[in-house]
């Protein structure tokens, strides 16, 4: 537990900082009036030198930039070479233990939220930041080690220690936003690590095998190890500062009025909104990528040039999304990344039937990118938002882990078990365009409904 | 892509139509280096580098609509040239060549069978019809906003007023919107059905985009020493149109200025729906 702080650590900054948190009966502007404070408060803690919360940004963005670069890249499409290439396992094989993967990081994470929160770990930066450490350090030995392994059953032990670490890592991961950021700028505080870590992954490794992977991540993870460990275990002012940040940044964007609880059909409806994005990403993309002729054009290219347009049409969607969702309603958003990525998988579709010994148009990456970076972004900050400081762990748990992991790793086995099974890349896309323009028809039709509900419930009987 | 291959894009999709082409295996070449040897579908040449090389002959039709194509081998079919360079060599054998634009260099020992032309030649590049033409359609934008100034000035104010409040987001929104629909527009052309569609959406957003730098004059107008409300918005889109001019005369810089008011106007226009409403921003906890 960490100690309580002898005074109050940040006076000074409480006294000017410009993010008291409004009460239910604060007079706000009128929203869209010039009163309207839309700065990034960012802007306003560099304006104010305050370098505390400005720490804790920098430490929030550093976090969810590697820790999603490890999973993009290390956890999905490593352990498919390694399990294909290095193991000689078959693609329905590796669609198995990627589900095992999943279903145990999901398990784990949603039992590690609700302990946190029942506990009032999600409260606790310290322990939270001890958890990370641990987390961090086994995941090294794990990204050590996998270049080792050389049977399927050690891949299954390393896959579900793994698995154990991811579903600890979600929630304590995605409740760092409510101690760190300011609910104005979790928007493009998501945008950050979510631009900067497809950025990073599509100009390195080039190669995706799990040597490169390891070998990255290691010279990366230990220094993170050590920082981490120090934060965690010694007395620090820093940390004692941080953690009573939660009091004016905890209480998420959607929770006045309180937002609906984990065990709410509306609750259930935005997992099952978000879960239908990654499923969809992931069934299309691993599909994409295993044909040489989109992927020698595009993610893994000789040019770097080509790369370099996708790395930064990841940042450009990124920025595009954080922006957006700041200014417009999460339902909107969700809208643009249905129809993106229904229209995406269209243009693939369309490249296929029509010009398939063609090299591939840059757009066809092009749109991909925008639409990963939306949801990304989305995701990232949606679950702290829908959120209290007492309701975070199980609330990220349950959306990242439903939404984020057993979605992607579900359709990453759905994938793999459709190419072994001998479907065509043009009828499997197809399957995709047919739900993505479903959901891209469905889920205006449901915002609909659900104002006509409201109209009809307020209308005088 | 270069966006002003779109139009030429469209005329060649509904020239290969009317030609009876198969458009269902239409090859699009947008960019690097191609040698076409043996290839059945029709071809459209985009940015890119094509040869046909000797001793090689290709059955199916061509059409050029930028780039550079070579040809030295033989064209068993029809080579339509809309626009960018085509270099024929003496050996050359061509079964058609239909010319509408573009700069081109025949081998007088070329042997071509058929040859048509459509008189769609650029005109030489002349200042003082530049400057006509742009004279031209400032005073068009600025008819347009002194008579919506009369008309809908409400509409005006709420898009300037985005503008002006909400830079940011009108840009980013201006931006996304741009993104997808030009893949959109140009992606329904190919399905030739939906090319008036595309057409229609390409002039929709053209016009969008126009009452966007009429929303700016008018906001530029605001601070202009001009006591008439029209007049004031008459000055400023020509003040704006001008800058605009001036900014893009400036590389890199002033590209991304005319980019940015660009679609500053066009998500402007778009978020407050024609300017019919204020642009609210969703509420965030202070």
């Amino acid at each position: 537990m960490s100690p309580a702080p002898r005074r109050h650590p940040n006076r000074a900054a409480v006294r000017s900082a410009p993010t008291a948190v409004s009460t239910p009966d604060s007079t706000d502007p009128p929203a869209g009036s010039d009163q309207t404070r839309r700065r990034l408060q960012l802007l306003e803690l560099i304006a104010h030198r305050q370098w505390v919360p400005l720490a804790g940004y920098g430490f929030y963005v550093a976090l969810l930039t590697a820790g999603y670069y490890y999973n993009l890249t290390f956890v999905q499409l490593g352990l498919i070479d390694l399990g294909t290439t290095r193991l000689g396992m078959t693609g329905r094989s590796v669609s198995l233990v990627m589900a095992v993967l999943a279903l145990v990081a999901l398990a784990v994470s949603v039992a590690t939220g609700v302990v946190m929160d029942r506990r009032g770990w999600s409260g606790d930066l310290r322990v939270k930041l001890r958890l990370l450490t641990v987390v961090t350090a086994v995941q090294l030995t794990l990204t050590v080690i996998a270049p080792l392994l050389a049977t399927a059953v050690g891949l299954v032990g390393w896959v579900v220690v793994c698995a154990a670490t991811i579903g600890v890592g979600m929630p304590v991961t995605f409740s760092f936003m409510a101690d760190l950021i300011p609910v104005r700028d979790r928007g493009f505080a998501a945008a950050v690590p979510a631009g900067l870590a497809f950025f990073v992954a599509a100009l390195y490794p080039q190669q995706w095998r799990v040597e490169e992977f390891s070998v990255v991540m290691a010279a990366a993870m230990t220094p993170a190890v050590v920082v981490l460990a120090l934060l965690a275990f010694r007395p620090s002012r820093l940390v004692d500062r941080l953690a009573t940040q939660q009091a004016r940044f905890g209480p998420g964007r959607f929770t006045r009025p309180p937002a609906p609880t984990v065990s709410t059909p509306a609750f259930a409806l935005i997992v099952a909104a978000m879960f239908a994005v990654f499923f969809i990403d992931s069934l299309g993309f691993l599909r994409i990528i295993d044909t040489p002729a989109y992927i020698t054009t595009s993610w893994q290219s000789p040019e770097i040039g080509v790369r370099v347009f996708i790395a930064v049409a990841h940042i450009v969607g990124a920025a595009i999304a954080g922006v957006l969702y700041t200014t417009f309603d999460w339902r909107w958003l969700l809208v643009w990344v249905y129809g993106l990525f229904g229209f995406t998988h269209l243009l693939y579709t369309f490249h296929l039937r029509t010009a398939a010994d063609a090299v591939p148009p840059l757009v066809l990456p092009g749109m991909y990118v925008l639409a990963v970076a939306f949801y990304t972004t989305l995701n990232f900050a949606l679950w702290p938002d829908l959120s209290t400081r007492d309701t975070i762990g199980t609330r990220c748990a349950v959306g990242v882990g439903v939404a984020g992991w057993l979605a992607s790793f579900s359709s990453t086995s759905l994938a793999l078990y459709s190419d072994a099974a001998g479907v065509s890349l043009l009828t499997h896309l197809r399957y995709v365009d047919a739900l993505a323009l479903l959901l891209v028809a469905a889920v205006p039709l449901l915002l609909y409904a659900a104002r006509v509900r409201t109209v009809a419930r307020q209308e005088p009987t | 892509m270069n966006l002003e291959l779109i139009p030429m894009l469209l005329l060649s999709l509904l020239l290969l139509a009317s030609d009876g082409a198969d458009t269902a295996v239409a090859r699009l070449v947008l960019s690097g280096h191609h040698r076409l040897d043996d290839t059945q579908e029709a071809v459209i040449v985009g940015d890119a580098t094509v040869t046909i090389p000797t001793d090689t002959t290709v059955t199916a039709p061509i059409y050029v609509i930028g780039g550079t194509t070579r040809i030295t081998g033989t064209v068993d079919a029809r080579v339509t040239q809309i626009a960018g360079t085509l270099l024929i060599d003496g050996d050359a054998v061509i079964d058609g060549l239909r010319i509408i634009g573009g700069d081109r260099r025949v081998a007088p020992t070329a042997d071509i069978r058929h040859r048509s032309s459509v008189d769609l030649a650029t005109p030489t590049r002349n200042p003082v019809r530049s400057v006509v033409a742009l004279a031209v359609a400032t005073a068009a934008l600025a008819l347009v906003g002194a008579r919506l100034v009369r008309t809908r000035r409400r509409n005006l104010d709420n898009v300037a007023g985005a503008i002006a409040r909400h830079p940011l987001v009108t840009a980013t929104v201006g931006l996304l919107l741009l993104l997808t629909a030009l893949s959109l527009f140009v992606f329904m052309a190919f399905t030739l059905v939906l090319i008036p569609v595309s057409v229609l959406g390409l002039l929709a957003g053209l016009a969008v985009t126009a009452l966007g730098i009429i929303s700016w004059g008018h906001r530029l107008g605001q601070h202009l020493p001009v006591r008439q409300p029209h007049a004031a918005t008459t000055a400023g889109v020509a003040t704006v149109v001008v800058l605009l001019q001036l900014a893009g005369a400036v590389p890199v810089v002033g590209d991304l200025i005319v980019g940015f008011v660009l679609l500053s106007g066009l998500g402007a226009v778009t978020i407050t729906y024609l300017g019919f409403t204020e642009f609210h921003p969703a509420p965030l906890p202070d």
